[in-house]
């Protein structure tokens, strides 16, 4: 079904935003006629007579007296509009009796059609729709059968629905400086809700969250978050700017700030119910904001290994929930030999006896060794600044204590590395 | 006591780990406190990375809320974690910072399994931390599927943890000198609120 809404002389803009109201897919098929489908809102709303009641109260509250007619085809829908005041309705099949009455210059602006169909006598839509399709056919084409199946109401087409700009920006001159955050995140939030509400009607969901502050002191501000999983809540969005603003405060008054979302398709998963729960997206993010903004960003993520053989090489990813991931069974039964590193390594004095390590004496390591094994000796990366080039011992301590230790080249410094445990 | 059968139904109260059945009983109960403590090369944190390897597996979310930023990638990966499943908390040395971490984490649920690790922190450091915050965690946890696994010299949590495991062990080497390699360890771990139960010698290999 699709609701047909038109006012002659009211300008394209009001029209638009009242149907923009029940639908994203709007076709304005002139500046005072537009019209949408109405099918999905029968879930939310109701009937189609409950439906027409909804936006004829719409249009009362806009103070637009425009006209309303509902029916299974657009055509029918605009041709009733144009030419019936007030509301509408049209229930399926009953279109040809609607459409009788309608002159049929209501039809096309073919005045050489109009004519022809004036001279035989033919007045209204439903003298054309009597007439049989073959003789209208054999003698005026293609165009003739076309305006009859308009005067039966039996023309399907889709909406031709023009891709619309949206804008995800605001922007806000202050009247005063704000120095505090609280005020600042209080107009953060309208405009922030206002981004989101646009963002959830056109079914998308923001990636990067771009903030530009213009402080005093012809000074600027930017701020760049991304988030890890598209976002629509506008109360998440502004908790994490919170968080990133108390970590990097502006050093000035704000005069006047610019937010803008770059806005992609957003993420719908459904997570299997055999499968293992995982933490929420968006509470996830503020959780790791909040965390990051405690112990530092560069010390949360997720750990990442290099694709070198130097010892302890990773990097430290942004950590994202893959949901759905695979899960395998469980393998090796026998757990590994795991070590705990001192990081940094333990400078080490280490005293020799017959080419072996004999004691070892660091910061909080100290003791006759029992028993090594060793040397390992490992080198790489000569070529870089990265190079390195030593020989491991596994040593075993009189405390009970296991220790990975090694001499590192050339300055032959000793360093203890970690502990097995 | 009765022992679980080897192949035994998992219950889904509950984190199945392979290897240690015989140690865990019917593995670890979700929305608990676990406790694996023990000296330097006792063994604790390879049975913890274990029990994370065996989590990630299964398609836990997990983290590692690291004090002392000791936590060794080669070994976990050696172990058969799943990194990309892993999140990693680097506390430098800041117990408070530490606590908080894992509070907010326990708070924000989801995850399948947070290891605590404490086990490099000087005695003096731990005993600063007050009980209050074990029993915080208790209950942040309880009824969630949510395992906080804390991994330290000492016990900590006492009377807040569901398990408690001590762990001693012992090198062993393999060859004589100057052809001598570690093999490994073998782990004697002993529940310590079941101070009957104490579990058979587990070895516990290097990844050479």
């Amino acid at each position: 079904m699709y609701a047909c809404l038109y006012l002659p002389g009211s300008g394209p803009d009001p029209l638009l935003n009242l149907a923009l109201e029940f639908s994203p897919y709007v076709e304005q098929t002139s500046a005072d006629t537009v019209i949408f489908c109405i099918d999905p809102l029968r879930k939310l709303l109701g009937s189609p007579y409950q439906i027409a009641s909804e936006i004829a109260r719409a249009g009362y509250e806009r103070q637009l007296e425009a006209s309303l007619a509902i029916a299974s085809n657009p055509d029918t829908a605009i041709l009733l509009a144009r030419h019936a005041k007030g509301v509408t309705l049209v229930p399926p099949g009953e279109e040809r009796r609607k459409l009788a009455t309608l002159p049929l210059a209501a039809l096309t602006t073919d005045e050489k059609l109009l004519d022809i169909l004036l001279r035989w006598g033919i007045k209204t839509c439903e003298d054309l729709a009597a007439l049989p399709e073959p003789g209208v056919a054999e003698r005026l084409g293609p165009a003739g059968v076309q305006l009859r199946n308009l005067a039966l109401g039996l023309i399907h087409r889709p909406l031709r629905i023009a891709a619309r700009q949206s804008n995800y920006e605001r922007r806000l001159e202050l009247e005063h400086p704000i120095s505090l955050l609280e005020p600042l995140l209080f107009l953060f939030s309208g405009a922030l809700a206002e981004i989101c509400a646009l963002l959830r009607s056109q079914s998308r969901a923001a990636q990067l969250l771009k903030t530009a502050l213009e402080l005093a002191g012809r000074r600027a501000y930017h701020a760049v978050l991304e988030f890890p999983v598209p976002l629509t809540d506008n109360r998440t969005m502004l908790k994490l700017l919170q968080l990133h603003l108390e970590r990097h405060p502006p050093e000035a008054p704000i005069l006047t700030f610019h937010l803008r979302v770059e806005p992609v398709a957003p993420q719908r998963l459904q997570g299997g119910i055999f499968l293992p729960a995982a933490p929420l997206p968006d509470k996830l993010q503020i959780t790791l904001a909040r965390i990051a903004g405690m112990v530092g960003e560069e010390n949360v993520g997720a750990p990442q290994q290099l694709n070198t053989h130097r010892p302890d090489a990773f990097r430290l990813a942004a950590f994202n929930v893959q949901p759905n991931a695979e899960v395998v069974v469980p393998g090796g039964e026998i757990p590994r030999l795991a070590i705990h590193l001192f990081r940094p390594a333990l400078q080490a004095r280490v005293r020799l006896v017959e080419l072996a390590p004999g004691s070892v004496a660091a910061a909080g390591v100290r003791g006759t060794v029992m028993r090594s094994a060793g040397p390992w000796k490992t080198s790489g990366e000569w070529w870089a600044e990265t190079a390195w080039s030593r020989e491991e011992w596994d040593v075993a301590l009189d405390d009970g204590g296991l220790y990975r230790i090694y001499r590192q080249s050339p300055t032959e410094d000793w360093f203890v590395q970690g502990v097995y445990d | 006591m009765e022992l679980p059968q080897t192949g035994q139904r998992a219950s889904a109260n509950s984190l199945q780990i392979t290897g240690l059945n015989h140690l865990l009983l019917n593995g670890l109960t979700r929305g608990t406190l676990v406790e694996i403590t023990g000296s330097r090369s006792s063994g604790k944190t390879s049975l913890c990375m274990h029990i994370l390897a065996q989590a990630t597996q299964s398609g836990e979310v997990c983290a590692v809320v690291d004090l002392t930023n000791s936590f060794h990638l080669d070994s976990a990966a050696a172990s058969g974690v799943h990194l990309d499943r892993l999140l990693w908390i680097r506390c430098q040395r800041n117990p408070e910072h530490t606590m908080r971490a894992t509070d907010l984490l326990l708070h924000a649920g989801g995850f399948g399994l947070v290891l605590l690790d404490l086990s490099e922190a000087n005695t003096s450091v731990l005993n600063r931390i007050p009980i209050s915050y074990w029993y915080r965690f208790q209950r942040a946890i309880e009824h969630t599927p949510t395992i906080l696994l804390i991994c330290a010299a000492s016990p900590q949590a006492k009377a807040a943890s569901g398990y408690s495991l001590d762990c001693q062990a012992r090198a062993f080497w393999l060859g004589q000198r100057p052809f001598t390699r570690l093999c490994g360890i073998t782990v004697a771990a002993m529940q310590r609120k079941l101070k009957a139960l104490r579990s058979e010698p587990l070895q516990i290999l290097t990844g050479a």
